[in-house]
């Protein structure tokens, strides 16, 4: 006998993906999500750590995503960390709906992990954070269920997606009014440019927030 | 689609205008030229110059045009009253325009009053039938709309008549890979592949479009293609290398047990290998180490 399931997503892996979302306002976005389940079987849980902006053109392309898919394993396998979900950002405001290319490439996460988790962002929500006091994510999740279809987590389950850090919101907020959404490198601009890479973006977004935390 | 020179010298010339150093109308010309589309930087820097009497003045008769370009801006910003106003603008000097009926009806898409856009460029159609922008703002409502199929039938049958304007069948293209039609957008890339073969992005993006329908013949092309590209960017593409890499491992796996392709195709990848080794070791050093794991794991099969 088991705990339900949680799926937790780190500050630091939220706020890269939303802002890879504004950086490509026009076009669909998305990315991989990196962690480890945790909490054995009283307390089952998705840790998402940390997430790695891949695309924001020609989604449905196979040969960079595989590129990508072989070099991230590689990389978090030496910390120690698996796949253990995907984010995607439609191209219109008001569309809500989980795509076929998104599905499919949920499809290919799930061989890594059963309980792979599928985040499509909200665009309402996120268009109403500075307004709200709202502390959860503004992304819908979706998990694959027996019947092999991926399934909306509606928000009565206790198996919604949290924030660890309950501030996150905040943060994101006052990253979206500053601009930070322009220093992120995908995938696509290391592939165009592949002297431009992420590494130099996790150091500075952790230091900001060191900063204004210790200016508070 | 811009090159790479232009893309930088655009980049400088943003980053000048943005620190203070001047130099926002050269921008927005350039900008404008190479149909980007940066509607918030346009947005800031065209209205910092039509707000200033003086700025406007100088720039004579092109203080319409950059009315123009600032209410396409601000719509695609949804600054809904900015646009309004440059319209009104125009509409005062130029009466009766058709160039501003043009605006006009975007106004009414942008608020999303799709019928009433529909109605306003059906009428500018009758006076123009051959208006490009007009037939093309048709598709790109459909696609606002989430009406991807009618986006699809209103480009065809926007290329039936214009079958020469490259950037509707590259926009056409991807509106088929992104609903994983990807016979259709192969078809488009070999129409532009035939009509400007000297331009690597077709290539490129026809043997990404052919790897991922799949099966060895297409596999088999789509390295030609990637090879071609190589070819046409004098082996600077990071993309090109990648994919032939790629291919020879995925055709390889097709291929076991069966003759295979001999040692010209494995000589293909060691020097695409090499040339991506010799790029990382020299701009991204730090992830070198990341890049070979990566060939040697598409190594396994040869």
């Amino acid at each position: 006998m088991g705990g339900e399931l949680r799926y937790e997503i780190g500050q630091n892996a939220y706020i890269k993906l939303i802002l890879h979302t504004l950086k490509h306002k026009t076009s669909a976005v998305n990315g991989v999500l990196l962690g480890r389940v945790s909490g054995g079987d009283t307390k089952p849980v998705v840790e998402i750590t940390d997430s790695v902006p891949l695309f924001h053109s020609q989604i449905g392309l196979l040969p960079p995503l595989e590129i990508a898919l072989v070099q991230i394993e590689e990389y978090y396998d030496q910390q120690g960390l698996n796949i253990v979900g995907y984010y995607h950002a439609n191209e219109r405001f008001d569309d809500f709906e989980l795509g076929t290319v998104a599905k499919n490439i949920g499809d290919h996460i799930y061989r890594y992990i059963p309980q792979a988790a599928v985040l499509l962002l909200d665009n309402k929500k996120l268009e109403a954070l500075p307004k709200g006091k709202d502390r959860s994510p503004v992304m819908q999740l979706y998990t694959r269920d027996v019947s092999r279809s991926w399934k909306l987590v509606g928000s009565d389950g206790s198996s919604q997606v949290t924030i660890k850090e309950p501030s996150a919101n905040i943060v994101l907020v006052d990253y979206i009014s500053s601009g930070k959404w322009q220093d992120i490198i995908d995938f696509d601009d290391h592939l165009d440019d592949i002297s431009k890479y992420e590494h130099k973006l996790l150091f500075s977004l952790f230091f900001h927030h060191l900063i204004t935390y210790f200016c508070e | 689609m811009v090159s790479k020179t232009e893309e930088a010298q655009v980049n400088r010339l943003e980053n000048q205008v943005d620190n203070g150093g001047g130099g926002a109308w050269e921008y927005l010309c350039l900008v404008r030229t190479l149909k980007l589309r940066r509607s918030d930087k346009v947005l800031k820097h065209g209205l910092s110059i039509l707000n200033d009497p003086k700025k406007r003045s100088s720039l004579g008769p092109d203080e319409w045009t950059l009315y123009e370009q600032v209410a396409i801006a601000a719509m695609d910003c949804q600054c809904l009253d900015v646009a309004k106003d440059c319209i009104k603008v125009l509409q005062k000097r130029f009466p009766d325009s058709k160039r501003v009926g043009k605006l006009e009806a975007m106004l009414l898409e942008a608020k999303g009053s799709w019928v009433e856009a529909e109605k306003a460029y059906t009428s500018l159609l009758e006076d123009n039938p051959l208006d490009q922008v007009i037939h093309k703002r048709r598709s790109a409502m459909a696609k606002a709309q989430g009406n991807t199929s009618g986006a699809i039938e209103w480009l065809n049958k926007y290329l039936e008549i214009f079958m020469a304007d490259h950037d509707a069948w590259r926009e056409l293209a991807e509106i088929y890979v992104s609903l994983q039609m990807y016979k259709q957008a192969a078809f488009c890339y070999e129409e532009l592949i035939l009509s400007q073969p000297t331009t690597p992005l077709y290539h490129l993006a026809y043997a990404d479009v052919l790897y991922t329908l799949g099966g060895l013949e297409n596999l088999q092309t789509a390295k030609k293609y990637y090879a071609s590209t190589i070819d046409l960017t004098g082996g600077k593409n990071t993309r090109a290398l990648l994919g032939i890499c790629l291919c020879t491992f995925s055709i390889g796996e097709l291929t076991k047990g069966r003759n295979k392709e001999g040692k010209e195709s494995s000589d293909l990848q060691c020097l695409a290998a090499a040339a991506l080794e010799k790029d990382y070791k020299q701009r991204a050093p730090t992830k070198l180490a990341l890049l070979n794991s990566t060939l040697k794991s598409l190594k396994l099969s040869s």
